[in-house]
């Protein structure tokens, strides 16, 4: 038994008893094994937003379809390039059950000016700075804009996109969840 | 003889790395590098004049700031700013909003100031930016606290350069690559004063030794470059892992198991030291692994290379309290080239006394003889001590004491502490003894302390002092904490006050070290006597405190928040990992200063 030997098979013990504890203490801190996807995509669908009458509103009436939620603003430049796209694809997948909703961390009588004047005509809900927070769950770790997730018809998150989407990336994310 | 590659480890190696690796990974790889908007758009003010503050903003290379989102406002009242002076910035083309003016690079915001108080008063900035690749942040909040001087030769006022530890990281992380690594060189060096790297050198020089008696010099260099730079690497990667994570990683390795079994393999180290009996790989194994390096040109030192990398994931827990500051950073920071080139820098500098027995080709080191097992036995007793420290921060002060005391007894009697002299013993002999008997009595006082109540490892006989220094010794009163909405009430209800906000948690070493060291003194205990005292524990990691530590920007314990009286956070005095009394307290006064 060379020492080099008896340090290597101390090593491989210390290795071991080192992977050992980390993976148990990961799966305590619910690092592993955690649904990040089904929690971040029930966060969303079960918050409460506002819409742009003022009123409560929610998104659990649009659970079952393939969901491209878009965290945007009217402030946010690259936000405002995308949005156009967000109307043509809609139309586009009409009765395919896919929808899009905007949710927009803005004050009220800018988004309705903005979507009179772009036409939007898919759901838009406001929320505050707690929508960044919603956006940081699902993955958006700086907490910027435009951030867009894709849930499915589980709601489940299914995709996520940091900054401008092009379409060729959103249609190859929606249609396999079709 | 010939050195193995142990590809059967070296697999098993790479697969714990793995998993280490792969949750953030698989989380964040589609990702681009994005900072988060505070190191995006890094902000500071000063005082330049009686009349007059400046405000900067260094944008980092690729963002961008919108001229007409800057908000400048102060309170109190008493405070006026006039209009900001913003300079010209670059013209940009927006389809909506026509026009727009934005800055980059390093930008200076004069704002004439009047008041009507003392001149002390919290400056309010909001601001907006964007990033080249095509995404904003939203408009975020920043506070300087400043205070205006009463002549021109005083300006040099405080602002947000009342730097807490945690800007200090910071500003290291902001400085250039060279100076980063620099630093951290250093720090490693500091490092490998600390008992965390002396199981290495036993290793490293049973390997030396190892080569027989035709070691050169050169070839004993040699293998440990090739054993440090092995090491190097693994703490790289556990860089890439914290930049990737932004888990609790330092967390993680200081949990009561991961330390409990680490001192257990120091334990059986120790043992074996000691001639308790001979650590053997199986003799199949063993001529598997022989016959696969013979196969290998370069084995030998590929070999030492993989020691070097396993020594370090050993010894990984031990340096992680002293790291934790870094690791929070650069998790924070979410760079892992970063982080790498850090750790590595600092891996480096861990090993330079391990240069050195190598470069001494055994020299340094007696070969054989009686020698040898003194220097084994000394080798065991060290082990020993670190296994204690290792699990220090998890057992009681009381258990720790008699742990202390029976190893410097113990230690004592291998000097001879209790042996008679021969009438004719030499100068050495004779020092050896006197080491013994002074180890002996320091391992009775601890014992006698211990078992007295004293619970200070710095001053073992403590318990035994009466009156007031014991009272004085109880742990602070925090008011705990669960949730955002408990937090909240407790701000509101110490209205008037200065708050004090504690992120504590079973398994956090550093949290311990300041309940035991820092909290405990006099100076201290004074200062905060004037605060009220909060504290999460985020032990169990809720969602609640992953809530709270999401509040904070901080991904785990420790970290100290201060409020002032009108409950609003008083930025730049963040206290993250342990801070001594002396400067904690001087921290305290300037929390208590900023109203």
């Amino acid at each position: 038994m060379t020492p080099l030997r008896r340090g290597l098979l101390v090593a491989g013990l210390g290795v071991l008893a080192l992977g050992g504890g980390v993976i148990a203490q990961l799966w305590r801190l619910g690092i592993l094994g955690a649904d990040a996807e089904a929690t971040a995509g029930e966060a969303i669908l079960a918050h409460r937003y506002q819409g742009l009458d003022g009123k409560p509103a929610q998104l659990d009436h649009l659970r079952g379809q393939v969901l491209i939620v878009n965290f945007w603003a009217t402030w946010c430049e690259p936000c405002r390039e995308e949005i156009p796209m967000f109307i043509r694809l809609r139309r586009e997948y009409a009765g395919k059950s896919v929808e899009f909703v905007g949710i927009s961390i803005d004050q009220a009588v800018k988004v309705i000016d903005f979507a009179k004047e772009y036409r939007i005509d898919y759901p838009l809900v406001l929320a505050g700075i707690e929508a960044v927070e919603l956006s940081r769950l699902a993955g958006n770790k700086a907490g910027v804009l435009p951030y867009t997730v894709i849930l499915d018809r589980k709601g489940r998150l299914a995709e996520r996109m940091l900054g401008k989407v092009t379409e060729q990336d959103l249609r190859q994310s929606i249609n396999p969840l079709i | 003889m010939t050195l193995p590659i142990p590809t059967a480890i070296l697999r098993g190696f790479l697969l714990v790395l793995a998993l280490f690796l792969a949750p953030a990974v698989n989380a964040y790889a589609a990702e681009p590098d994005l900072l988060e908007p505070e190191k995006a758009f890094a902000f500071s003010a000063r005082v330049v004049a009686p009349d007059a503050i400046e405000v900067r903003y260094l944008i980092a290379k690729g963002y961008y700031m919108y001229r007409d989102k800057f908000r400048f406002s102060a309170e109190p009242a008493t405070v006026q700013l006039g209009e900001p002076k913003l300079p010209p910035g670059e013209r940009k083309k927006d389809e909506f909003f026509g026009e727009t003016e934005v800055y980059r690079g390093d930008l200076r915001i004069v704002i004439p100031v009047s008041s009507a108080g003392d001149g002390r008063f919290t400056l309010k900035a909001v601001s907006q930016g964007c990033a080249d690749i095509g995404v904003c942040y939203v408009p975020v909040e920043q506070r300087a606290e400043l205070r205006l001087a009463a002549a021109p030769g005083n300006a040099a006022a405080s602002g947000s350069s009342t730097i807490g530890e945690d800007t200090l990281i910071a500003d290291l992380f902001r400085g250039s690559t060279l100076w980063l690594m620099l630093s951290f060189f250093g720090f490693g060096l500091l490092l490998s004063f600390t008992p965390c790297v002396l199981p290495m050198v036993p290793i490293l020089s049973g390997i030396i030794v190892g080569q027989g008696a035709k070691v050169t010099r050169m070839h004993g260099f040699m293998l440990s470059v090739a054993y440090v730079l092995g090491m190097a690497i693994t703490y790289a990667l556990a860089g890439v892992a914290a930049g990737l994570s932004g888990a609790m990683l330092a967390a993680t390795l200081q949990n009561p198991w991961v330390l409990g079994t680490f001192a257990l393999v120091f334990v059986v180290l120790a043992l074996s030291m000691f001639g308790l009996y001979e650590l053997q790989l199986p003799t199949a194994l063993q001529s598997r692994l022989a016959e696969a390096s013979g196969r290998l040109p370069g084995g030998r030192f590929a070999g030492v290379f993989v020691m070097g990398a396993l020594s370090a994931l050993i010894v990984g827990p031990c340096v992680a309290a002293p790291l934790a500051g870094a690791l929070l950073y650069i998790s924070q920071s979410g760079d892992a080239l970063l982080g790498a080139t850090a750790l590595f820098a600092m891996a480096l500098g861990m090993g330079v006394p391990l240069l050195v027995v190598g470069a001494s080709a055994g020299t340094l080191l007696p070969k054989a003889g009686p020698w040898m097992e003194g220097v084994k036995r000394c080798f065991g007793m060290l082990l020993l001590a670190v296994a204690v420290y290792l699990v220090s921060p998890v057992i009681p002060v009381a258990v720790q004491m008699l742990a202390w005391s029976a190893l410097l007894m113990f230690s004592g009697v291998y000097l001879r502490a209790l042996d008679p002299l021969p009438p004719h013993a030499g100068g050495a002999a004779r020092a050896g003894k006197g080491l013994g008997i002074l180890l002996l009595v320091a391992g009775i006082a601890y014992l006698v302390g211990g078992l007295s109540g004293g619970r200070d490892v710095l001053q073992p006989l403590s318990g035994m002092r009466t009156g007031s220094a014991v009272a004085a010794g109880g742990p602070v009163a925090f008011q705990k904490v669960a949730n955002e909405r408990e937090l909240e009430a407790a701000i509101a209800a110490a209205a008037g006050k200065v708050v004090m906000l504690d992120f504590y948690a079973d398994w956090c070493v550093s949290c311990k070290e300041m309940e035991r060291y820092t909290f405990t003194d006099p100076a201290v205990r004074e200062r905060l006597a004037k605060m009220v005292k909060i504290q999460a524990d985020v032990t169990t990691g809720s969602a609640d405190h992953q809530a709270l530590l999401r509040r904070f920007r901080l991904f785990g314990p420790p970290g100290i928040v201060f409020f002032d009286a009108s409950g609003r956070e008083i930025q730049g005095l963040r206290v993250i990992g342990f801070q001594p009394a002396g400067k904690f307290a001087s921290v305290l006064d300037l929390a208590l200063g900023a109203r």
